[in-house]
């Protein structure tokens, strides 16, 4: 973060947006905190995706193995810090086939990792397709965790965007709660922190107006008779009744971990997309802090995504650039740059979870604790290929053994969900997506 | 109809009757217009007060009013207290009413003293009237006790509330004018026709809208393309279609919407029309905003994909419905609705008007329903569940202001005039709210106070509407404050309150602003001019379902006896209600007497069938019919029959039991709402069950059995009469001749309240009788006024009541005028005649 953007940096919590759902007076549902106090260490999940492939010589590392000190590639320097909480999986596909061209399933068959229905959404080849036709695997461990009463939280989950366009079609969703129902991520920093905060928020605003709404009162209540003031007097109980209640919730209400600080002007255009990424981190952060839910998910821009990324210099859109050929150098590097731009911003979520320590008096941090699955709908941008699909797994949620890089060559990534599954405790998840890519079991990584 | 006059008695004589007629007449001077001589300036309701009471003072030596006292005290006190306060245990009502002096002295003469009627007649009988009526009875009387009713200090009701904070950030939208897309195809469009614009494309891959080919307006939306195309020119494989325009909501309430398609398809509604793109792809062509329905990716299959959305009754809402079929190999798509009391069916050019209207912002916060106990909603009390709501809409409110702050304040990203045109938001949107113009210290609070002690100007505006939403300023009705008379903008916001139940427009403010609301002349003018307001239609639509007592009815009836009084027919009902008393208040006369009286119902094909084909049977003549029966149209019926409103089936069918006539409820609702007379609640409840009578007798055989006591006939000797000469229509309100196999019998004496006796036997003889009686009018001006001022007319002047009836009978019962009479009383009742003008 750069010192100008922290010098700008104002509390976001009065963009107001899409309040109309919120608790008001009643208060917010109980954060929770009390709740990590008992018990083992939660697990959590995050997952982070960005588009349109990866540069394979510039990602992945040449040797792989437990016994191979893991080498990190370009497009990875900025998580040189978290190298040995790191795992690279190679040899993971995404095999699944059907309707749609490769970016729709990249994306929409990505969590799912089952087919898509039939549908009207014509892609740049292929047939056309629908939605995905089953559950993703962040909803399926959000509902384990919902399930059961000692990991409840008020969320659930909670889908973060940066830069997704405002439309809904299989390219831009990867969150599904079920078959034919995709979840919508929230891109408006100013909207998810309304989501988060925002009654507690709205709560100091009107108590800071109190004051005058009483001079209000009074001045009116002296032009009327004494039987019309006492209209008016019943009203300034309320007030004063209001103003007690608001103080009250405050006390409730007090976060572990205070609403992160955020500029509240920031307009929802390309250029302002890395200060919004490092707000929906924050707000990401703060939530799972917070105990707000132990599922999250990141998405940047979406499959396809064109983002022009002024910010690194760069022009052109993101996907025309990642369809130029391997021979086009210029291309190539500002792909590299644009792919070490995501690994930056998820070396910046590592960091965070790093620095925050587990609530509770645990000890340890929430990195220890949470497991961060970097993703991409497609393996490299010009072939549209859906095999080594670029897995970064960083963190400590699921307890496998990091620090290392593996080549599977050639599993379905379905194996890779139930491993992620069993690894955050939901042990009873035998199979997932598409049943024959999820006959053999999980990827043995722990 | 025969009526036989009760004579007061036969040796009352002519100078008697002189000097009680005079004596009426004087006290019930009217509140006359101004001549030419003194043009521009009210003429005070009130003005004679002085002067009827000089007038009473020396009425009070005349050895009749003495007489009359000395029988009062000695005949009446006792049961009706000193100053007709009441007497526990004996008669504990207060001795006030609306009668006239002459109708108060017959009910004397019939009915006083109770143990023996015949003690206090004649002369006896005119003076104690006269005496009870100028002391305590009368209005006038109560006011010279300090007893009048006053205008109690009220809060915005829930409706005004909603329509003002609707009103509020519709005003504070820079322009109403929705910026027509610069697509010249789309510029055509613009006017008010029924139905929607409809851009009807052949798409290519991705693009949806790759060629225009068609342009049309439909007016509903109801396509099965199969396996064709929409045109000739269009490709059946892929194509796209755009329809936009308006929605005309009637109601207040939920609105549920249904979009059926097995193509893709996305519903806006209320949106904000100006962000619209006008174009056509994957992505959303409202750029930013969320649809109401998102049915855009498919699988093919038919899906009913409903939701369901909050909207304010007599206002339009933008709607836009994209559309677009790919490969599938058949296409269709169908919008439906299901507005309040209404059932699902296919949108239709009745709600949909091709215009493009801007977005109206709808609190949808649930507040608690307002104080009825007095027969009208009015805003006597404050609770916490209303404060709680009025804090939670003020929320609500200040975060779609802050969310469209941009367009509100008028300021694109980057303005380098924001600071300055945020500066003059806050005190522009208090003043909006206030009514008035903002005090020197209010404006410094809005214009630089509250931006100084922000952390941003989004948090400053944010704060400052929940501070303007929630002050007293914007809360209460402006009737009582003391500095309130002479307050060109408390008239003004009066006035809307009063005509629209919400605040002034612009042009009303800029006349308080100019003082141009300084005479009669004036304020009329605005009257007029707010009359012909949507707002004022509204209200005055919801005054009748108010009076008819027809908000939230439920009319179902027994299926195997009714089998086809089915939800559509009972929705098509209501609205031929509506219809028909909007046909008749809005023409140039405005009868009333019209609404009871009219020999005409409008029907649709399906009532008509419903409610004809019997009388074609039996009576085996065919009413007149006045055009082509296409949709809704004028049926005439033999005046036998049919009465205006009293016998529209709908109220027939409301006041009856699911599987029969209701004599009781429907005399009830005509004694009360239509001839105007008060009753007590039942002495004794005794609850009608069908099952406890033989089957072979008559519904008024039932009825007369079940109120036979005496204590139930005391009211039930004027409910029943009314109630069975409506037996010729059955629970549903058909006509008919017979109850099972036994003729109906619809005869009966009808006493009135001044002791009339007439003879009823249909609809019309009531009819006839409310349209020319005082008591009905004045129960009818009363409830209109109630209505729209929520207090009653009495508060506002002593004689209040008395003239404006006497006004509305002047102007041939005219209810325009009616209200815009009211409207200009209840402005200026306190402008001091000194002081003003």
């Amino acid at each position: 973060m750069t010192k100008n953007i922290f010098n700008r940096r104002r509390f976001l919590r009065d963009l107001g947006l899409g309040a109309a759902t919120l608790p008001f007076i009643s208060g917010l549902p109980s954060l929770n905190a009390s709740k990590a106090l008992t018990g083992a260490a939660p697990k959590r999940l995050v997952v982070m995706f960005s588009p349109n492939g990866t540069l394979p010589d510039e990602f992945w590392p040449d040797e792989y193995g437990d016994d191979v000190p893991l080498q990190l590639k370009p497009i990875l320097k900025p998580l040189e810090p978290f190298s040995d909480r790191m795992l690279i999986l190679k040899g993971v596909h995404n095999k699944i086939r059907g309707d749609g061209d490769n970016h729709m399933r990249g994306m929409s068959c990505l969590l799912t990792a089952t087919e898509l229905l039939p549908g009207n959404i014509q892609g740049g080849s292929d047939s056309p397709a629908g939605w995905a036709g089953g559950i993703s695997i962040d909803q399926e461990i959000k509902n384990h965790f919902q399930s059961q009463e000692s990991v409840r939280t008020r969320f659930g989950s909670l889908e973060f965007g940066v830069a997704v366009p405002n439309r809904a079609d299989p390219w831009t969703r990867m969150c599904y709660v079920g078959s034919n129902k995709p979840l919508a991520p929230i891109d408006d920093p100013g909207q998810m922190f309304e989501k988060l905060y925002g009654g507690a928020q709205d709560r100091k605003h009107m108590s800071s107006v109190l004051d005058h709404v009483r001079t209000d009162l009074r001045r009116v209540s002296r032009k009327l008779s004494s039987e019309d003031k006492r209209l008016l007097n019943e009203h300034m109980e309320m007030v004063r009744r209001l103003e007690n209640d608001i103080a009250a919730a405050e006390a409730q209400n007090d976060l572990v971990h205070p609403e992160p600080e955020i500029d509240p002007d920031i307009e929802l255009v390309n250029d302002n997309t890395p200060e919004i990424s490092r707000m929906q981190i924050d707000l990401l952060v703060n939530a799972l802090a917070n105990d707000m839910a132990r599922v999250a998910s990141l998405q940047y821009m979406r499959s396809v995504g064109q983002a022009r990324m002024r910010w690194l210099d760069i022009q052109e859109g993101h996907h025309s650039l990642s369809h130029e050929p391997d021979s086009n150098e210029d291309a190539k590097e500002k792909l590299r740059r644009i792919n070490y731009w995501f690994a930056t911003e998820l070396a910046y979520l590592a960091q965070r979870l790093a620095e925050t320590p587990e609530p509770g008096g645990r000890g340890g941090s929430m990195l220890d604790n949470t497991q961060i699955v970097w993703l991409n709908e497609l393996g490299k941008g010009n072939s549209h290929t859906l095999s080594n699909i670029p897995f970064v797994l960083i963190g400590g949620g699921a307890g496998f053994k990091t620090g290392r890089a593996l080549d599977f060559q050639g599993v379905p990534h379905n194996a890779l969900w139930l491993s992620l599954a069993h690894g955050l405790g939901h042990q009873e998840l035998n199979t997932f997506g598409t049943h024959k890519y999820s006959m053999d079991g999980p990827l043995c990584i722990s | 109809m025969n009526v036989f006059r009760i004579k007061l008695s036969a040796n009352t004589d002519r100078y008697t009757w002189t000097w009680l007629l005079a004596f009426t007449v004087f006290t019930m001077i009217s509140w006359t217009r101004a001549d030419s001589s003194d043009a521009g300036k009210f003429t005070r309701l009130t003005e004679q007060s002085t002067d009827i009471g000089d007038q009473t003072a020396r009425m009070e030596s005349l050895p009749k009013f003495i007489r009359g006292k000395t029988i009062y005290q000695n005949q009446c006190a006792s049961c009706h207290g000193e100053n007709g306060e009441g007497v526990a245990e004996e008669y504990d009502e207060p001795l006030y009413g609306n009668r006239s002096l002459e109708s108060l002295t017959r009910r004397i003469v019939r009915t006083m003293p109770e143990d023996d009627p015949d003690l206090c007649v004649d002369e006896d009988a005119v003076a104690v009237s006269a005496y009870v009526f100028h002391s305590f009875y009368s209005a006038e009387a109560r006011h010279k006790m300090g007893m009048a009713p006053r205008i109690e200090l009220a809060r915005l009701t829930v409706p005004q509330y909603q329509n003002s904070v609707a009103d509020l950030l519709g005003y504070l939208t820079p322009s109403m004018e929705v910026k027509v897309p610069k697509d010249p195809s789309l510029e055509a469009f613009g006017s008010e026709e029924a139905g929607l614009n409809a851009v009807y494309f052949q798409s290519k891959g991705m693009n949806k809208a790759n060629k225009q080919k068609l342009e049309r307006i439909d007016t509903h939306i109801e396509f099965d393309f199969k396996e064709g195309s929409p045109h000739s020119d269009i490709e059946p494989d892929q194509f796209a279609i755009i329809w936009e325009g308006a929605l005309h909501a009637e109601a207040t309430g939920h609105y549920e919407f249904r979009v059926s398609t097995q193509n893709g398809a996305r519903l806006y509604l209320n949106n904000d029309p100006g962000r619209a793109r006008g174009k056509l792809r994957d992505d959303s062509s409202v750029a930013g905003q969320q649809a109401l329905i998102d049915g855009w990716v498919s699988s093919g299959e038919m899906r009913a994909m409903e939701a369901r959305l909050f909207l304010l009754g007599g206002r339009h809402y933008p709607i836009r419905l994209e559309y677009f079929k790919y490969l599938e190999k058949t296409g269709s798509i169908k919008l439906e609705w299901k507005p309040p009391h209404g059932i699902w069916q296919v949108l239709n050019g009745e709600a949909l008007k091709t215009n493009r209207p801007p977005r109206t912002f709808v609190v949808e916060t649930i507040f608690p329903a307002d104080d009825r106990s007095l027969g009208y909603e009015r805003g006597s009390s404050v609770s916490w569940s209303w404060f709680e709501a009025v804090t939670q809409a003020a929320v609500k409110t200040s975060s779609e202001i802050v969310e469209r702050l941009p367009l509100l304040a008028g300021f694109k990203a980057g303005d380098e005039n924001r600071a300055s045109k945020l500066k003059e938001f806050l005190p522009n949107l208090a003043q909006l709210a206030y009514r008035r113009p903002l005090t020197g210290d209010e404006d410094l609070l809005f214009r630089e106070e509250l931006l100084a002690k922000a952390e941003s100007p989004e948090i400053a505006v944010r704060r400052g509407v929940m501070l303007a939403l929630t002050s007293p300023s914007f809360l209460y009705a402006p009737w009582n404050a003391s500095d309130s008379s002479s307050d060109p903008y408390h008239l003004a916001s009066r006035l809307a309150l009063f005509l629209w139940d919400s605040m002034p427009d612009r042009e009303l403010m800029d006349a308080a602003a100019k003082n141009q609301l300084n005479s009669r002349e004036q304020v009329l003018a605005q009257v007029q001019r707010m009359l012909h307001h949507p707002a004022s239609k509204r209200k005055m639509r919801c005054f009748f379902e108010h009076w008819l007592e027809i908000e939230e009815r439920d009319l179902q009836k027994d299926s195997e006896l009714y089998p086809d009084f089915d939800k559509k027919l009972i929705v098509d009902l209501r609205k031929s209600l509506n219809l028909f008393i909007e046909e008749v208040v809005w023409s140039d006369q405005s009868d009333y007497r019209q609404l009871l009286l009219d020999d005409h119902l409008i029907l649709n094909p399906f009532l008509r069938e419903y409610y004809i084909s019997q009388e074609v049977s039996e009576k085996g003549k065919e009413p007149e019919i006045n055009k082509p029966m296409t949709g809704f149209q004028r049926v005439r019926f033999p005046r036998e029959q049919r009465s205006g409103i009293l016998t529209h089936p709908y109220l027939l069918s409301a006041f009856a039991y699911h599987n029969n006539t209701s004599p009781i409820h429907r005399g009830v609702f005509l004694t009360r709402n239509v001839v105007g007379r008060a009753l007590n609640p039942p002495p004794v409840a005794v609850a009608f069950k069908d099952s406890d009578f033989p089957e072979d007798i008559t519904m008024r055989e039932k009825v007369t059995q079940l109120t036979s006591d005496t204590a139930c006939m005391a009211c039930h000797s004027v409910i029943n009469p009314l109630g069975f000469a409506l037996e010729n229509f059955d629970a549903v309100g058909r006509w008919r001749t017979h109850e099972k196999a036994k003729p109906v019998n619809t005869l009966s004496q009808y006493f009135t309240e001044d002791g009339e006796r007439i003879e009823v036997e249909r609809a019309r003889d009531i009819a006839e009788f409310a349209a020319g009686n005082e008591a009905a009018h004045t129960a009818f001006v009363s409830q209109i006024f109630q209505y729209y001022a929520k207090h009653p007319p009495a508060a506002f002047a002593a004689n209040a009541l008395q003239s404006l009836r006497l006004q509305f009978t002047e102007e041939g019962f005219n209810i325009q005028k009616l209200v815009m009479e009211m409207a200009v009383l209840a402005v200026t009742f306190d402008l001091e005649t000194g002081t003003q003008l």
